[in-house]
């Protein structure tokens, strides 16, 4: 059973469930495929009968990321096209609170750090950089320098306090210390392509996977990053985001520029499942953690869905 | 417009070569080609003669190795030079990296390319392409030639020297002793221990003639086997040529009576004969294995893709039931089951064996060995892996379509081997 929602003349770019509602979710997306125009950020509640809209906020670039706080239900940060970073009440029904500003392209990836006492922000953006941001403060924390090209992904570790990922253009995965953002811990040469997504393993802390334009996902043990651990192929084009099943640590789903999602067990060399509800290149993807085997994913095509793929059905 | 310049770039194609399949509307592979597969792009033997009294009785395991490395390199159309590495799989020659160095160059292939020889028992042929395609894998070369061979008629086991200094200890500990236990014996085990009648085991050897005698007459052999001219000796010591086109050892007009008549070879009292045992015989088969990248780049038609490997160890008394091991294990890492494979070639070392293989694993008759097995064909025990990657990919390549393929092998002194390939279809 698949709920669906349409997010009309808009385009999804990602997709994040709360980490306090089960049912809720936000969904960023940007007009004319994110090529030039406005975005939306929608708050949606999924129900029996079907999706709720919640809050829908207005910018006027695209919205490419969005994560949630973790100390606060209802607040909300997203990344734009213009470069600035936004801070969302999803309890107001105007926004943003605030916007910061310092990037001088789009941002692609936001991500708020989940296991630390100290609430801290991750942007990467088109112009190489990675800023940390803590969102009491009017300026950035610091900025890591080192990626050549556009950073697409940044993660924070969930195991190790003060690490992250990234990911980049430049065909690298880079891990770091945000103690020391003058260069990176880890370079790893991750694909012979653009690397556009990473996440990290949920239930081992040396292990982190990327995916890239060479339609491949690469499993790494961070204590040998000499060759990749796992290589997942099947994606008949770039893999856009990955993300790894929070309630089982060989579980991991991707999407992709072939319109498909995919679930993979990654003790096997092809997918689990491929799930082909798209018509459009798909973008935004993620799992429920309070509700095992729940997933939801938005593209191109403007349609947001809530669906229980049967590979991830308890047996 | 940098934004639509960055998502065009996310939209290179993996390759060209690579996505041809998809264009051709078949099946999707189950699994993703890459240009590191390990693909066969030629696979050829000599017909199996009988041992002692065959054909190649009075051949050098030289003379007839070096024929098909010879046809593997006119059938690949390549220079022998570029081969990275050769292994030759081996159990009864005492000088088998000495005889595959000699054979090499009888064949032309220049000294700067390197051989070894290897000795898996039984799964020899299959152990020689699995080092070979693990030297591709890391890198060392991109194209090898992976080869078995075995003279029985020159070399018994029974007489290896080997044999005559052993360890006093070996009869302290269980297993080591076990691995004394002559082949035929661990055949009568497997029986009595898993009640495979003497009638199961004849009507299995039956089928294995009656398959091989269909496939010789319908010239399935035809791609696989290359002709071979030898000198015989007779009895009064004249030597001639004659040139061998078919195996040997396929009785097509046996039936389950003359097999019924044969006495037990091993025990008395016992289900294994001659009748349902394999063959002694004298043979040599030859694979080229490439990069799928090298295999592209050098527009070579692609006979099989290596999907997965699996060699397991069982007790040497039973070492018969070494693929019931092993082919659930190359499964399983592959994430296949029974079902999805097309051909199963399990070596009928006995019938006992390969019969109770087929039953405990659940494969249904008709996908086990349709050509025959070396009850019919012979078991030059070097020879067979490789040889079996040749009969199990010119048979799908015959069906026409994507297929899925598994070889296995019961090894002596207790183990078992197993390999997985896929035919990318006509």
């Amino acid at each position: 059973m698949t709920l669906s929602f349409r997010t009309i003349g808009k385009h999804g770019y990602a997709v994040e469930y709360s980490p306090y509602f089960h049912q809720r979710l936000a969904c960023t997306t940007s007009q004319y495929y994110g090529l030039a125009g406005s975005g939306t950020l929608f708050i949606l509640d999924s129900t029996p009968g079907g999706f709720l809209l919640v809050q829908a906020y207005d910018w006027n670039d695209g919205l490419f990321d969005v994560t949630w706080a973790e100390n606060n239900e209802n607040l909300i940060i997203t990344g734009a096209g213009d470069g600035s970073l936004l801070l969302f009440d999803v309890a107001q029904s105007k926004g943003p609170l605030k916007a910061w500003k310092e990037h001088t392209k789009e941002v692609n990836s936001v991500d708020w750090s989940q296991t630390r006492d100290e609430h801290l922000v991750l942007s990467g953006s088109w112009d190489t950089l990675i800023k940390m941001w803590d969102i009491g403060r009017n300026q950035s924390l610091c900025t890591f320098v080192g990626h050549e090209y556009i950073v697409y992904s940044v993660v924070w570790s969930p195991h190790i306090p003060g690490c992250f990922a990234s990911a980049s253009g430049d065909h690298t995965l880079r891990i770091w210390d945000a103690r020391q953002p003058q260069f990176a811990r880890t370079v790893i040469p991750a694909h012979n392509a653009e690397v556009l997504t990473c996440d990290w393993c949920k239930y081992d802390k040396n292990m982190i996977f990327s995916g890239g334009v060479d339609s491949l996902i690469r499993g790494w043990d961070l204590r040998n990053t000499r060759q990749c651990a796992v290589e997942l192929s099947g994606h008949q084009y770039a893999v856009r985001r990955i993300k790894t099943y929070p309630f089982d640590g060989q579980i991991l789903g991707s999407c992709s520029y072939d319109f498909t999602v995919r679930l993979w067990d990654i003790r096997q060399p092809h997918h689990l499942d491929c799930i082909q509800h798209h018509k459009e290149f798909v973008y935004g993807l993620d799992f429920n953690v309070h509700k095992p085997g729940l997933v939801a994913d938005c593209g191109w095509d403007e349609l947001v869905h809530e669906y229980s793929p049967q590979c991830l059905l308890p047996r | 417009m940098e934004r639509m310049k960055v998502m065009f770039g996310h939209l290179k194609p993996i390759s060209a070569a690579l996505q041809s399949e998809e264009v051709k509307g078949q099946t999707p592979s189950r699994f993703a080609d890459s240009p590191d597969d390990i693909c066969v792009v030629s696979a050829l033997r000599t017909p199996i003669a009988k041992a002692k009294r065959g054909a190649f009785k009075d051949t050098h395991g030289d003379d007839l190795l070096s024929q098909v490395f010879t046809a593997v390199i006119k059938d690949a159309k390549i220079n022998p030079a570029d081969i990275g590495d050769i292994c030759v799989g081996n159990v009864g020659d005492g000088r088998s990296a000495f005889t595959a160095r000699i054979a090499q160059f009888f064949s032309g292939i220049p000294e700067t390319v390197p051989v070894s020889s290897v000795n898996r028992q039984c799964s020899s042929g299959l152990q020689a392409f699995m080092n070979i395609a693990g030297g591709i894998k890391n890198g060392a070369y991109d194209i090898g030639l992976a080869a078995g061979v075995e003279m029985m008629s020159k070399n018994t086991i029974a007489d290896r020297k080997q044999f005559s200094d052993l360890n006093p200890r070996i009869t302290e500990v269980d297993n080591a002793r076990n691995c004394l236990i002559p082949m035929g014996i661990t055949s009568e085990n497997v029986a009595k221990k898993f009640g495979i009648t003497r009638e199961e085991q004849d009507r299995f050897s039956l089928e294995s003639h009656k398959r091989a005698a269909r496939a010789q007459q319908q010239g399935l052999f035809d791609a696989e086997i290359i002709p071979v001219t030898a000198n015989v000796v007779d009895k009064d010591g004249n030597e001639r040529a004659v040139t061998v086109t078919k195996d040997e050892g396929v009785r097509a007009e046996t039936t389950m009576e003359i097999l019924g008549k044969l006495q037990p070879a091993f025990e008395e009292g016992g289900s294994t004969t001659a009748g349902n045992s394999s063959q002694v015989s004298d043979g040599a088969a030859g694979v080229l294995v490439v990069r799928r990248s090298e295999a592209i780049k050098r527009g070579m038609p692609i006979l099989g893709v290596l999907r997965g490997f699996a060699v397991a160890g069982v007790p040497p008394e039973i070492m018969g039931i070494g693929p019931a091991v092993a082919i659930p294990k190359v499964l399983e890492r592959a994430g296949l089951t029974v079902d999805d494979i097309d051909i199963f070639e399990i070596n009928e070392a006995f019938a006992s064996q390969a019969y109770y293989c087929m039953k405990t694993l659940g494969i249904p008759h008709e996908k086990v060995n349709p050509k025959g097995g070396a009850i019919a064909l012979g078991h030059p025990l070097g020879c067979t892996g490789t040889r079996q990657i040749g009969t199990l990919l010119h048979e799908l390549k015959r069906r026409g379509k994507r297929g899925l393929g598994v070889i296995s092998m019961c090894i002596g002194t207790g183990m078992g081997a197993a390999a997985l390939f896929e035919f990318p279809g006509n």
